[in-house]
């Protein structure tokens, strides 16, 4: 884990219970077994709701329902917004007390943080996590569209078009790195884009 | 360092109960007030023999009424005269300083519902709290506890604002709040407010926390009055001033007396502002205040002078 260059962009801590809690809520969007083996072998007290997003096509068992307690409530979903809609769901039905565990890559675990915001939830109230791809949702600054799943430095942005730099600089609320036009003072100059967002 | 202050005339005084008092101020100056938001307090500036005394009060009316200002005061037998002067001495007609709001105890917009809970005088920032919410819409409750049935002083204007929402405790027909009950089963994005005495809010802190209730969620405001103490000597490092704090002046106050600027805000042991760096310690510091973590008073180099003083010989501090 090494320091941001810049304060905004996101620094994840390794993802461990928060055993104050009374009940935990668990997104997790990636697979990762020694995280999900780590977390489900030493279990808090309290009920555990597990919302975890799967491919459509994934046959084998996901490494987050095994092991799971039995008292704990496993939730497969099969897109991001639907993964989002049964977070709300369960959102709405929570209480004080409710702890809330983030993890994957950034792109979902920011949309999720964001229903999470609309409840009125502290920071002290949710944990992240990044796993699997570390892609990049990028906010284009000149028209606001988001183009999600960044793998390079330079984009051309899926709404206007233009070949956006993307920067380090994060916004928690949009959920997004933010992006600028790249060849702004020479236009047409754009350097190779290369990947370095795997 | 310290706060602007607005020079104000005692416009009215009522007695709401046995030894409590509510003060009606105005601008000598004609003005409005500036606006502030719910849970602020200001600290009024009264004129005990030669030096003024400062004590803070939670500002307790309609934020948008601006050319009043209303504040209510208990008389603390234990006081060393601000609250007895505001009940024996003060007039209608009188003018006193005051320092603009400082809001240490501000509502947390965010929040889905909010629990606010007031236990006797601790009803004042409550008030404005709850006017605040009622003109923004919000999903609120209030929970006023007090000794007996005249000592529910607000409870009028309470229910004319939240009516249905709020819930009374009365002392002496022996109903209390059980906090385990009051804080369970409360949905997400809520936040708990209490003002009341040190026991009542230690109690309801307690409960949140064995509930899961995250820091972030509770919040609570208390100002202690200085207790006065034993007499001890002071050296200030910078300014080269030594002298003897007396027993009936707070550390703070005998700075002052000295004619050395001191930052404060509160002057109650909440907000922090008056935080002085301990360079040497001939005895133990008795701390008083809510500020301090237990790490920091450990160490010993730190003291807030607006409620804590020394034990023993002589302080250093580095002002």
């Amino acid at each position: 884990m090494s320091t941001p260059a810049i304060k905004s962009q996101p620094v994840y801590a390794e993802l461990e219970w928060d055993r104050a809690g009374t009940h935990h809520i668990l997104f997790v969007a990636a697979e990762d077994a020694a995280l999900a083996q780590r977390l489900l072998s030493n279990p808090p007290a309290g009920t555990i709701t597990l919302i975890h997003l799967g491919s459509a096509s994934a046959e084998a068992r996901s490494c987050w329902s095994q092991g799971l307690p039995d008292s704990a409530l496993y939730l497969e979903t099969h897109s991001l917004a639907e993964a989002l809609e049964v977070l709300r769901d369960a959102l709405y039905v929570a209480q004080m007390g409710t702890r809330i565990y983030l993890a994957g890559p950034e792109d979902a675990v920011w949309q999720a943080s964001r229903v999470a915001d609309g409840f009125g939830v502290g920071r002290d109230e949710v944990r992240y996590a990044q796993l699997g791809s570390k892609a990049r949702p990028v906010f284009c600054v000149h028209c606001r569209t988001i183009t999600r799943g960044v793998h390079t430095n330079i984009v051309s942005c899926s709404g206007c078009g233009r070949s956006l730099f993307v920067r380090d600089h994060f916004s928690r609320r949009l959920g997004a790195y933010m992006g600028f036009q790249i060849d702004a003072e020479v236009p047409g100059e754009v350097p190779a884009a290369e990947v370095v967002y795997p | 360092m310290s706060s602007a202050s607005l020079n104000v005339e005692i416009r009215r005084i009522r007695e709401l109960a046995p030894g409590i008092r509510e003060f009606s101020l105005s601008r000598t100056d004609g003005e409005d007030f500036p606006v502030y938001s719910g849970g602020s307090h200001i600290v009024l500036s009264l004129p005990l023999g030669e030096r003024p005394h400062r004590n803070p009060y939670s500002l307790l009316g309609d934020p948008t009424v601006r050319d009043t200002w209303r504040v209510a005061v208990r008389k603390q037998e234990e006081s060393r005269g601000g609250s007895r002067w505001l009940h024996e001495q003060a007039r209608e007609g009188m003018r006193i300083d005051i320092s603009a709001p400082v809001n240490l105890f501000p509502l947390i917009r965010t929040g889905r519902r909010h629990i606010l809970v007031a236990g006797g005088i601790g009803i004042t920032p409550i008030l404005s709290q709850a006017r605040e919410l009622a003109r923004l819409g919000a999903d609120f409750e209030v929970h006023y506890a007090y000794r007996g049935p005249e000592y529910g002083v607000f409870s009028d204007e309470l229910e004319a604002l939240a009516p249905g929402r709020v819930h009374h405790y009365v002392q002496s027909r022996r109903e209390q709040i059980e906090f385990g009950s009051l804080l369970a089963g409360r949905p997400l994005g809520t936040h708990f407010y209490i003002c009341g005495p040190a026991g009542m809010v230690a109690a309801s802190m307690n409960a949140g926390k064995s509930l899961g209730w995250p820091e972030s969620h509770l919040h609570s405001e208390q100002f202690l009055a200085p207790t006065g103490g034993e007499p001890f000597d002071v050296k200030l490092a910078l300014s080269g001033k030594a002298f003897t704090v007396p027993s009936d002046l707070s550390l703070l106050e005998a700075i002052e007396q000295q004619g050395v600027d001191a930052p404060y805000l509160c002057r109650g042991g909440a907000c922090g502002q008056c935080e002085l760096e301990v360079l040497g310690a001939e005895g133990e510091l008795i701390h008083h205040d809510l500020y301090l973590s237990a790490d920091e008073r450990a160490s010993g180099k730190k003291i807030m002078p607006c409620v804590s003083r020394l034990k023993g010989g002589c302080l250093t501090l580095n002002l």
